[in-house]
């Protein structure tokens, strides 16, 4: 149970708060609307670069991280398809630091010709190392496009391809500020050893007097029912061939979100799943297979994605995965399993909010989706859900014309 | 009154800080059990070491792959039945092993240890270690040693570690294909038998603890099945060669990993402390120098960074980036061009108090929570240390001066002893 006060002010910015005197630090947790979903499609992996040139200086602040590291802080932050997020960790009595560097680069940034050159660089050098420059690294740079024909989360946040981000302008990057970096596209949690009173008095000194802004939220199009199934093949300098397929699934919000997140449990995590039991470790077709969710705000994705075992054809390894699919349908799921999924999203709900930094990144995404109180409904719904749901859903979604697959194969293999 | 936003808010230094500190308690057959009791959350993790490590393997692999089947079965249970009724409690069950130990590791909510702690008595009792169950795991193990094979990050860490300590050390040991193709059912029993079945060295436990968790521990692993064990024996072989650079080509690579470093002494050295500050205002950082210079305003790399890497007989000290292969001529002189500062100018009083100020803070954030204080407790563990290493690294890191840092440089930051290994390719 995870308790907060919370309240909006006249700018529009919601204020969330959460008092945990175990700690010596506190958390503040900024996070803005707005992810790669909302980016012009020709203009990809732009809420990810502007993430990067937030920490390169404010109106007043010439250095951030200076001044952060000065007060004994640190900070990160995250972009995803739906949001970004920025987060300092601070000695609870060095908060007000906090407030003053979070609040000035809400207000602006200082934008510059030089800074925006070199952020460029950096992320075109990891666009190089994290996805071109790994085996298996472009995978969701071709499952996407596959699986998305119309929605925006058909490009990952680093962007569709590197000549996006080299165009960027300084233009760009001011009206996208302008559109989206305003109190009222953001949430602000105050989570650790700070009382509510305080964190009031802070939070009008700093972020109450910032104006806010005329939202301009791109309207992008649904994306419709996938009717076919859609397969690609694709060769690539990796030692083992692998499969991806993705399914659609309902959005966070939606009531089969659970069931499906549980589905992915009993099929493929952890050494006591259908697919390692089965495949991995009896029929040893795979050296690796998994199942997950993307986990979106909106409709995304449920993915199945394996390693081949080496000599085994990815004609049998993906009939395998479709037969395990079926018997799972048929046969349905056992008491002793649904109590075991449920056992696991409790131990991982319980670890999760050990932490302020966790618990303060919680409250803000449960504000995205629309209610805070789901931190601590979140149990709940996965306790509700039954064999019957589970089942349902797999019949639901588990069909080939709700499938992408990608076939990730081995050059090596081919020329053999 | 309008407000100011030039003016910085005031800052308070950090003067003191307070370690929640691990309890000694003893079972009733003799064995040692630290506890930490630091959560709000009912939840708990529990460590159980062993003197099981590489330093005490025949064979390459011995050590990892006994750790890896500890949870292939027992004579009473399948793997599958294992992993089954562990999952049902909700529990995560890890096994791994360092150069020097064995730990196994659980992690559930309080209410399900007492359900879950008889399956692992009865995996350190009775594993069997089933043939088939092997020879899928090292087939798998294979195959993900390919992967890792393409990965430049991962080679230029194995051949540094080779070329820095020497291949017989357990610091620069590597299992390829052929000594994993080898490891045989007895091999493995062997080493349950001889590390694992010789006693525990200590249990640690973290998180929501009460006198009922160390009753259930008692009576789970303070039985007559169990002994207290510790291998002292232990003779480390140091590196006696001096390292060559290296230069490994990767065709396709569109960018190089680049490791540079030496060997180094560990936490038991009394310059320790004082190198950490150093090293973090080189590269250990995202404000330091190489972050700034070569990241922040050239654009040079995603990444660079510096480390020490402490081991209980042994360690190193590297700055490590990847960046596109016709750049990282540029880079290297950019990275020997900083160490050259730091032995020749005195650190700016600025950016030195910047650094303390940051390393005290990230100090404070590692004894946040259960479990980060029980990987500090480790850490004394490991180096034999005691909690007043914790408290002095406090008043050394504050009474640093900028003389001393650059004496340090000079003394251990040398280009002479320094080897570069890189992983890339010349092609463009």
């Amino acid at each position: 149970m995870i308790k907060y006060n919370h309240y909006q002010l006249a700018n529009g910015q919601t204020v969330i708060h959460h008092f945990d005197d175990s700690t010596q630090l506190c958390v503040l947790n900024m996070l803005y609307n707005v992810g790669s979903k909302h980016e012009n499609p020709d203009k990809t992996g732009f809420a990810h670069l502007f993430e990067h040139l937030m920490f390169g200086g404010s109106v007043n602040i010439e250095e951030f991280d200076t001044v952060l590291q000065d007060a004994s802080g640190e900070s990160n932050a995250f972009t995803s398809n739906d949001i970004t997020n920025y987060y300092l960790t601070l000695p609870a009595n060095n908060i007000e630091t906090g407030f003053w560097l979070e609040s000035d680069r809400m207000l602006s940034l200082d934008f510059s010709q030089e800074s925006l050159d070199i952020q460029r660089n950096v992320v075109i050098e990891e666009f190089k190392e994290r996805y071109l420059n790994q085996p298996y690294g472009d995978v969701w740079l071709k499952i996407l496009p596959l699986a998305y024909k119309i929605h925006p989360y058909n490009w990952p946040t680093i962007g569709k391809e590197i000549s996006h981000i080299e165009n960027a302008t300084l233009e760009d990057v001011k009206t996208f500020f302008k559109n989206f970096y305003c109190p009222n596209n953001a949430v602000l949690v105050l989570a650790g050893n700070l009382d509510f009173e305080n964190c009031k008095t802070l939070v009008d000194k700093w972020f109450a007097p910032i104006p806010s802004q005329k939202l301009i939220k791109p309207i992008y199009n649904q994306e419709p029912k996938q009717t076919e199934a859609r397969t690609e093949t694709v060769y690539a300098d990796v030692p083992l061939d692998m499969i991806v397929k993705a399914y659609h699934m309902p959005a966070r919000t939606d009531e089969g979100y659970f069931a499906a997140d549980m589905l992915t449990d009993i099929l493929g995590s952890g050494k006591s799943s259908r697919f390692y039991t089965d495949l991995v470790k009896n029929k040893n077709l795979f050296s690796e297979l998994d199942a997950y969710i993307s986990g979106d705000v909106e409709a995304g994705l449920l993915m199945i994605e394996g390693k081949l075992s080496k000599g085994v054809s990815i004609e049998i390894a993906e009939n395998a995965i479709l037969n395990t699919l079926e018997h799972f349908k048929t046969r349905g799921v056992s008491d002793d399993e649904l109590t075991k999924i449920k056992n696991k999203s409790e131990t991982n709900i319980r670890f999760n909010d050990m932490t302020v930094l966790n618990k303060a990144m919680k409250l803000a995404y449960a504000w995205v989706l629309g209610d805070i109180e789901l931190v601590n409904t979140e149990a709940e719904s996965y306790l509700k859900v039954t064999k019957t749901d589970i089942i349902n859903m797999a019949n639901k979604i588990l069909v080939p014309t709700n499938c992408s697959t990608l076939y990730y194969l081995s050059k090596q293999n081919d020329t053999k | 009154m309008t407000l100011n936003r030039k003016k910085a808010p005031s800052i308070v230094e950090i003067k003191s800080i307070n370690i929640k500190e691990a309890q000694d308690n003893i079972l009733s057959n003799g064995i040692k059990l630290y506890t930490i009791n630091a959560s709000n959350e009912e939840v708990i993790k529990v460590d159980i070491v062993f003197d099981a490590g590489i330093n005490v393997q025949e064979y390459k692999s011995q050590a990892n792959f006994t750790s890896k089947m500890l949870s292939e079965g027992t004579s009473k249970y399948s793997a599958a039945e294992l992993a089954e009724k562990l999952d049902y409690f909700g529990a995560y069950f890890q096994t791994k092993n360092t150069s020097e130990e064995a730990i196994i590791t659980l992690y559930c909510i309080n209410k399900h240890l007492k359900n879950c702690l008889p399956f692992i008595v009865e995996i350190l009792t009775d594993s069997i270690f089933p043939g088939k169950d092997l020879e899928i795991l090292k087939k798998n193990a294979i195959q993900n040693l390919k992967v890792n094979e393409e990965r430049n990050s991962f080679l230029v860490r194995r051949a540094f570690n080779q070329t820095i300590f020497g291949k017989e050390s357990i610091y620069g040991s590597y299992s390829m294909e052929t000594d994993i193709e080898c490891i045989s059912q007895e091999q493995v029993r062997e080493f349950y038998k001889n590390h694992y079945q010789k006693g525990i060295k200590y249990i640690l436990v973290s998180g929501y603890v009460n006198d009922e968790t160390i009753e259930v521990i008692n009576s789970n692993f303070g039985t007559k099945n169990f002994k207290s064990y510790n291998n002292i024996a232990y003779k480390y072989v140091e590196n006696k060669t001096k390292p060559a650079d290296l230069y490994i080509n990767k065709s396709n690579s569109v960018q190089s990993a680049i490791r540079i470093g030496r060997r180094l002494f560990n936490r038991n050295h009394p310059d320790f402390r004082e190198m950490q500050l150093l090293n973090l205002i080189l590269g250990g950082y995202f404000g330091s120098r190489l972050m700034k210079n070569i990241r922040e305003e050239k654009g040079l790399t995603y990444g660079i960074y510096s480390a020490i890497e402490a081991y209980p007989y042994d360690a190193c000290w590297y700055i490590d980036t990847e960046m596109n292969n016709d750049l990282c001529e540029t880079g290297i002189k950019e990275i020997y061009k900083e160490l050259d500062r730091l032995r020749k100018e005195l650190i700016g009083e600025k950016e030195l108090k910047t650094a303390k100020n940051y390393l005290l803070g990230s100090f404070l954030r590692s004894i946040d929570g259960p479990f980060s204080l029980a990987d500090r407790f480790k850490i004394l563990k490991d180096f034999d240390l005691e909690y007043s290493y914790f408290y002095e690294f406090i008043e050394i890191i504050k009474n640093t001066t900028a003389e001393r840092l650059k004496e340090l440089a000079n003394l251990y930051l040398k280009e002479e002893d320094l080897t570069s290994v890189i992983v890339g390719s010349k092609e463009v």
